[in-house]
C-alpha cells in the first residue's frame, strides 16, 4: 500500500495543505484536480524532486520521503513524456534497469511480454523524434514499467492526443494494468479519463481533498458543491429544508416556490427544516413524460410543468433546456437521440417532467 | 520604401562591409615580404602562444563555466541574480579596464602573496592565460546556460525517477542533450581567447619573443610599420575565426535531435 500523509507545499502561489492520498497495492488511483491546481507539484513532491513542507510518504513499510528519488522506486511519467532523443526507443527502455544496476537478462522475459502487449517490438530502433504520439506514449509507458517500479506516476496521460489515439492509449492503460497490475498514481482533470480507468479517485479542489471513493460514489453522490461543480454537474441548485415527511421518511426541499421530494437516503448530511442546502439533478435521469401514458407510482413525487427554452443536438444525446411554470426553475436534461426523436419536441413547447429519486443529490 | 528589401538590404550591407574589410587584405597578398612574414620564427612562436593560451584559458573558462551554467539555470540561490549580473562585467567593462584591474590587485597584499607563493602573471605568460580567461569566463557561462536553459528539466527528473543520480543525470542526460549548444559556447569562447588584445596587452605586456600572441603581434608589427606582417597575421586571424564558425555550424547540424 501507497500512503501519502499530510503532504503540504507551498510554492510560490501554491498552497496544497493536508493532502492525503492512500492507494492500494495493484490499484490505479486519480487524483483529479483542475488545470493549475498544483498537481504536478504533488507529483514532484512524491518524486522527491521537491521537498514537502510536511508530510510523509509511505511506500510499504518503507518511509521514503527523506531519500532521494533514485531510491524511492518511483517510475514518473510526464506530461510530455521526455523521452531521450539522443537515445533510441530499446535504449530508453533499458534506461532505468541499467541505472539501477539490475541485470537486464532477469528483465528480458518480462520486458519483451510488455513490448507484445504495447506492439512496440518493430520500433526498438528508432529515435523518438521518429515516432508519432501514440507509439511516444506507448514508449514512455513502458520505460516506466521496465524497472517494476513500486509506484507508478502519470501526469495527465491522454493530454494532447487526437480523438482516436486517446481512446486506444485509454483502452491500452486499462489492458496494461489489467495484465501487470502497477500500483498507479494518475492525475488528471477530466473525469471522465478518470472515470474510465480509476479503481478509486481523490477529489482535490483549492489545494486541499474534497472526497475519496470509488468511481460512482464520487458520480453519483458527490460530498460537496466544490465537487459537483468540478466534475461539471448541471442542474445545481441552492435550496431550502421546509419539511420533514416522517410518514413518507422523506425532506421537502423548495427552490422558488417550487417543492422537491427527497427520499432521506439522497445525502451524506443530517438535515434539519430550516437550513440550506445544495440540490443536483442529474440530468440524464430526468423523464420527459408523454401525454396520455400512466404514469409510474415511483415518479409521482416530483412532477413538474415546464416550458422547453432551447434544445441542443449532442453527439450522442439531445440536451433540453426548460424552465418550469411554476417557480421558474431552469432545468438541463439529457436524452438519448433515438428517444429525443420519439418525442416530437420543439422549442415552446409545454412538457411534464418527472424527477427519478436516483436523480437527486443534496449537498451541505 | 519596400520593406523586405529594405531589411534585406541592411543584411547585405553587413555582409559586404565584412568581405570588403577582408578582401581589401588581399590586395597585399604574395609579395616576397609576405611570405618571409608567413614563415618567420616570430610569426609561428605567435600562432603556437596563442593557440596554447586561448586552449588553455578556455578549459579553464569551461571547468568552471559549466557547473556554474547548470547551477545558474536549474537552482535557486542565495545571491544568483547577483552572480548572474556579474557575468556580464567582461562585456560592459573594457578589455584594458579589466587587466588594468588586475595590475592593480597584484600589486595588493593578496596579489603580492598569490605571485610570490604561487604563479607570477604580471608581464608573464600565465598573464596572457588569466586575462583571456577573464574576457571569456563570463561569456562562456551564459552561452552554456542558455544551452542547458533549453533542455527540460523534465528530462532529469524521469532519469532521477529510473534510478540515476543527479551526477549520472547530469552526463547521461542533460550533457548529452546539450551538447550541441555546449560546443558552440566553447568554440565561440576560444575564439573570443584567441582574439583577445587589451586584457591581455595590460597585464601581459607586449613583449616579443615571450607575450607576444597574435593580437598583439599585429599591433607591434603596424607600430613598427612591419605591413607584410600585420596582414599575415590579420588573416591567419581571420581564417581561424572563419574556420571556428563553420565548426559551429557543422557541430549544429550533427547534434540535433529534434
Amino acid at each position: 500500500m501507497i500512503r501519502i500523509e499530510n503532504l503540504t507545499i507551498l510554492f510560490e502561489s501554491f498552497k496544497i495543505t493536508n493532502l492525503t492520498i492512500q492507494i492500494e497495492e495493484g490499484n490505479f488511483h486519480f487524483l483529479l484536480g483542475p488545470t493549475g491546481s498544483g498537481k504536478t507539484l504533488i507529483l514532484e513532491s512524491i518524486i522527491g524532486l521537491r521537498k514537502p513542507k510536511t508530510g510523509k510518504i509511505w511506500i510499504g513499510d518503507q518511509e521514503v520521503q527523506n531519500l532521494p528519488p533514485e531510491r524511492r522506486g518511483i517510475s514518473y511519467v510526464p506530461q510530455d513524456l521526455a523521452l531521450f532523443p539522443h537515445l533510441t526507443v530499446e535504449e530508453n527502455i533499458l534506461f532505468g534497469i541499467k541505472a539501477k544496476g539490475l541485470g537486464i537478462n532477469r528483465y528480458k522475459e518480462y520486458i519483451q511480454t510488455l513490448l507484445e502487449a504495447m506492439k512496440i517490438d518493430h520500433l526498438l530502433h528508432r529515435r523518438p523524434n521518429h515516432l508519432s504520439g501514440g507509439e511516444k506514449k506507448r514508449v514512455a509507458l513502458l520505460r516506466a514499467l521496465a524497472p517494476k517500479p513500486n509506484l507508478l506516476l502519470l501526469d495527465e496521460p491522454l493530454s494532447g492526443l487526437d480523438p482516436s489515439i486517446k481512446i486506444e492509449i485509454q483502452y491500452l492503460l486499462k489492458n496494461l494494468h489489467a495484465s501487470f497490475h502497477p500500483t498507479t498514481l494518475c492525475v488528471t482533470h477530466d473525469f471522465e479519463e478518470a472515470y474510465f480507468l480509476a479503481d478509486a479517485m481523490t477529489i482535490f479542489v483549492d489545494g486541499k481533498v474534497e472526497q475519496v471513493g470509488k468511481r460512482e460514489d464520487i458520480f453519483l453522490r458527490p460530498k460537496s458543491k466544490k465537487v459537483a461543480q468540478f466534475l461539471g454537474a448541471k442542474n445545481l441548485y441552492q435550496a431550502k429544508v421546509i419539511k420533514n415527511d416522517e410518514s413518507s421518511h422523506r425532506w421537502i426541499l423548495e427552490i422558488n416556490g417550487l417543492e422537491f421530494s427527497i427520499p432521506k437516503n439522497s445525502s451524506h448530511e443530517e438535515m434539519e427544516v430550516g437550513r440550506e442546502v445544495h440540490l443536483f439533478i442529474r440530468p440524464e435521469e430526468v423523464m420527459i413524460l408523454r401525454e396520455g401514458k400512466p404514469i409510474k407510482d415511483s415518479l409521482k413525487q416530483n412532477i413538474f410543468m415546464g416550458k422547453i427554452l432551447d434544445i441542443l443536438e449532442k453527439e450522442r444525446v439531445h440536451s433540453i433546456y426548460l424552465k418550469t411554470i411554476k417557480g421558474e426553475v431552469p432545468f438541463e436534461i439529457s436524452i438519448p437521440n433515438y428517444a429525443f426523436r420519439n418525442l416530437h419536441l420543439s422549442i415552446g413547447k409545454i412538457i411534464q417532467i418527472a424527477l427519478r429519486d436516483e436523480s437527486l443529490w443534496v449537498m451541505p | 520604401m519596400n520593406f523586405r528589401y529594405t531589411m534585406i538590404g541592411a543584411a547585405l550591407f553587413i555582409f559586404i562591409f565584412y568581405l570588403g574589410l577582408i578582401l581589401s587584405l588581399l590586395y597585399f597578398v604574395g609579395g616576397k615580404g609576405f611570405w618571409n612574414a608567413l614563415l618567420s620564427s616570430h610569426t609561428l612562436f605567435s600562432i603556437r602562444l596563442s593557440l596554447i593560451a586561448a586552449t588553455l584559458a578556455t578549459l579553464l573558462a569551461v571547468s568552471i563555466g559549466l557547473p556554474s551554467a547548470y547551477a545558474l539555470s536549474r537552482f535557486d540561490f542565495f545571491g544568483k541574480r547577483l552572480v548572474d549580473t556579474f557575468l556580464e562585467i567582461p562585456l560592459i567593462i573594457s578589455p584594458i579596464a579589466l587587466g588594468a584591474s588586475f595590475l592593480v590587485f597584484f600589486h595588493t597584499p593578496l596579489g603580492g602573496w598569490v605571485q610570490e607563493k604561487g604563479i607570477y602573471f604580471v608581464f608573464e605568460v600565465p598573464g596572457i592565460i588569466l586575462a583571456q580567461f577573464a574576457t571569456i569566463a563570463g561569456l562562456a557561462t551564459r552561452l552554456m546556460k542558455s544551452s542547458i536553459d533549453e533542455i527540460s528539466p523534465r528530462y532529469e527528473a524521469v532519469a532521477r525517477s529510473l534510478g540515476s543520480s543527479p551526477w549520472q543525470a547530469f552526463y547521461r542526460v542533460t550533457l548529452p542533450l546539450s551538447f550541441r549548444g555546449l560546443l558552440a559556447s566553447i568554440i565561440l569562447s576560444w575564439a573570443k581567447a584567441f582574439g583577445e588584445f587589451g586584457a591581455t596587452v595590460t597585464l601581459a605586456g607586449a613583449m616579443p619573443g615571450k607575450t607576444e600572441t597574435m593580437p598583439i603581434a599585429i599591433f607591434m608589427a603596424l607600430g613598427s610599420a612591419h605591413i607584410d606582417k600585420a596582414i599575415v597575421l590579420i588573416l591567419i586571424l581571420v581564417l581561424f575565426g572563419l574556420f571556428t564558425l563553420y565548426g559551429v555550424r557543422l557541430t549544429g547540424r550533427k547534434y540535433r535531435y529534434d
